[in-house]
Order: structure tokens, then sequence, then C-alpha cells
């Protein structure tokens, strides 16, 4: 299994390297209103990813033969307060999560810097979650705000 | 325009879509996982913070898949590289070079406080461009709604004003 998710997410990387996701001046364009490529790749992603997904929960069983565990995510005032940071950091960086890793991969020497803060960003979330808890209305430590 | 990397125009955004597409349902229809990359951050935390948080159950199972997955977007990022004229270092950053021109110190900079933002607010709104954009939207979850929208929205505004209002971008 190892060796399949690695490989996936190769793909997965390659895909993001050469098609614009993983490039500043193409997310700059897409928050500029300049370059269409980005809203196409995550509107083409969603539109054939939902059918899919909707016939895979459908028969219920992963190709062997696990049931399958889709688990949803809960709506609470991090939900758009995060959003909005992650926003700014995506604009400031020109990255999003995954292309921060697959700049790395590039040899573009300041994602190293990216995933840095990153970390550090992630790693503060969670040392401060049962303080922020009440705040942002967020579900108990044990959950946290789910895998994604 | 060409990309930074390659300086070759992107491939189609149907085509990469339809990959993307292609690797979340393999992801699901195989592994049992659905896609998200954000919460990486937190399986790397985890192999040296012993907090609580990092300690839950979900994070020691996610990592167990997401590491590898990891390890191989970096790969994908390398191979892109190799094949596209071979992989060397790069300080290249587009159009930021034509406007601030930072120096690595400044880029170094720049970048850490752009992901002190990606790993802060992708972790309190539970996922980013993959788990909520793609995997959420795609299984109409309202919470990857609200948080699309919000990350969608923060980008734009930090941009136009970034661009627009403090670098007089003429695009």
């Amino acid at each position: 299994m190892l060796l399949l998710y690695a490989l996936l997410g190769t793909i997965f990387g390659f895909i993001l390297s050469r098609s614009g996701a993983a490039d500043y001046n193409y997310i700059q364009g897409m928050f500029l209103f300049e370059r269409f490529q980005l809203y196409g790749i995550i509107a083409t992603a969603v539109v054939l990813t939902a059918p899919g997904l909707w016939l895979i929960k459908r028969v219920g069983r992963t190709a062997t033969g696990r049931r399958l565990e889709v688990e949803l995510k809960p709506l609470h005032r991090g939900s758009i307060a995060g959003g909005l940071l992650f926003g700014v950091g995506w604009s400031i960086a020109g990255m999003c999560p995954g292309p921060i890793f697959v700049n790395i991969g590039e040899g573009k020497i300041y994602a190293l810097a990216a995933l840095a803060g990153a970390l550090v960003g992630a790693g503060v979330f969670g040392a401060i979650y049962a303080r922020i808890q009440g705040l942002f209305r967020l579900p108990p430590l044990a959950l946290g705000t789910r895998e994604g | 325009m060409p990309l930074i990397l390659t300086h070759m125009p992107p491939i189609h955004w149907a085509l990469a879509g339809a990959g993307i597409a292609a690797v979340t349902l393999c992801l699901l229809l195989f592994a049992n996982r659905r896609l998200g990359i954000s919460s990486g951050f937190e399986d790397v935390c985890s192999l040296a913070v012993t907090l609580p948080y990092f300690r839950r159950g979900s994070v020691r199972s996610g990592r167990q898949w997401r590491l590898p997955f990891v390890a191989g977007l970096i790969a994908g990022g390398f191979l892109s590289a190799v094949f596209s004229g071979g992989w060397a270092p790069t300080w290249d950053l587009g159009m930021l070079d034509q406007t601030l021109a930072l120096g690595h110190a400044g880029k170094l900079a720049w970048m850490f406080v752009g992901g002190l933002f990606i790993g802060f607010g992708t972790r309190l709104a539970g996922g980013c461009t993959s788990g909520h954009g793609i995997f959420g939207l795609s299984n109409f979850e309202l919470s990857s709604l609200v948080t699309t929208i919000s990350f969608l929205a923060g980008g734009i505004v930090t941009t136009q004003l970034l661009y627009r209002v403090v670098f007089h971008w003429q695009g």
C-alpha cells in the first residue's frame, strides 16, 4: 500500500507541477481574474469527482471489499476564519499545501521556507487548540477539525 | 504565459482536472481515504511534537498513507523538473521578482510568513484546496463550500491589494 500512496502522490505532484497549480504567476493570475487556468482545473476536478464519488458511495465498498468510510467535515466558525487566513497565505506564498511540497521537489528553494512556516503554523494551532476551541466552536480535541 | 519551472505553457486545465479527479477517486476506491493534504503538516509535526493534539488516533492512522503521499508530491515535482530539461535549484519567483525584487533572505521571510497563514488557517478550517475544494465540494459538504468561498475570498482580496494597490501591477 505504501507504494500505491507514493505513486498516487507522484502522479498528483506531476500534474500540479505541469498545470500551473504550483506556479506563483498562475496563482496570482487566478486571484487577479487574469487567468482562468486554476478555476478550470478545480471546476473540472469537482465535476468529474462528484459522480465518481456518488457511484463509489452507492456501492459502499472499496476495491478490496472493505466498507467505505467517508468522514464528513464539521461546519464551525473556524471554517470561515481558517479559510480566510489560508487564503491570505495562499496569495502571499503563491502555493497551497500540495504545491508547497511540489515546489520543493521542483527545486524552488524558497518553498522550504513556506513549508517551515506551515509546520510552525500547524504546530501552534495544535498547541493552542484547547484554548481557541470555545472561540471558534471547534469539535472536541480527540476529533479535531478532521483530516483534509 | 509559460510556467516558471519549464518555460513552457501548462497542460490544458481540463486534462489537469481529469487527472486530479482520477487520483482522488483511486485514493478512495483502493485505499478508503479521502484526499486531503494540509493534515500532512500535522503528520510531520507528530513525528517531533508530543502534544496531545498530535497523538490523536486520526493523526497516527492518517500519517501512514499521507506521509508517503506527500513524499510522492515531492517526487512528482522533481520528476517534472527532470523531464523538462533537468533539475536545478532556483530562486525564480516570476511576478514577485518583477515587482518587489526581494533578495534571498527576503524571499525566505516572505514565504515563511505565507506558510504560517497556510499552516494555521488550513488546520483551523479543517482542510485546504484538496480536502475542502476538491473532495469536500465533490461530496456536497456545506463546511467545504463555506471554507472554499472563504479561502478564495481571502486570496482574491490579498492579491488584489498587493498587486493592484501596493505594487501598481500592469498586467
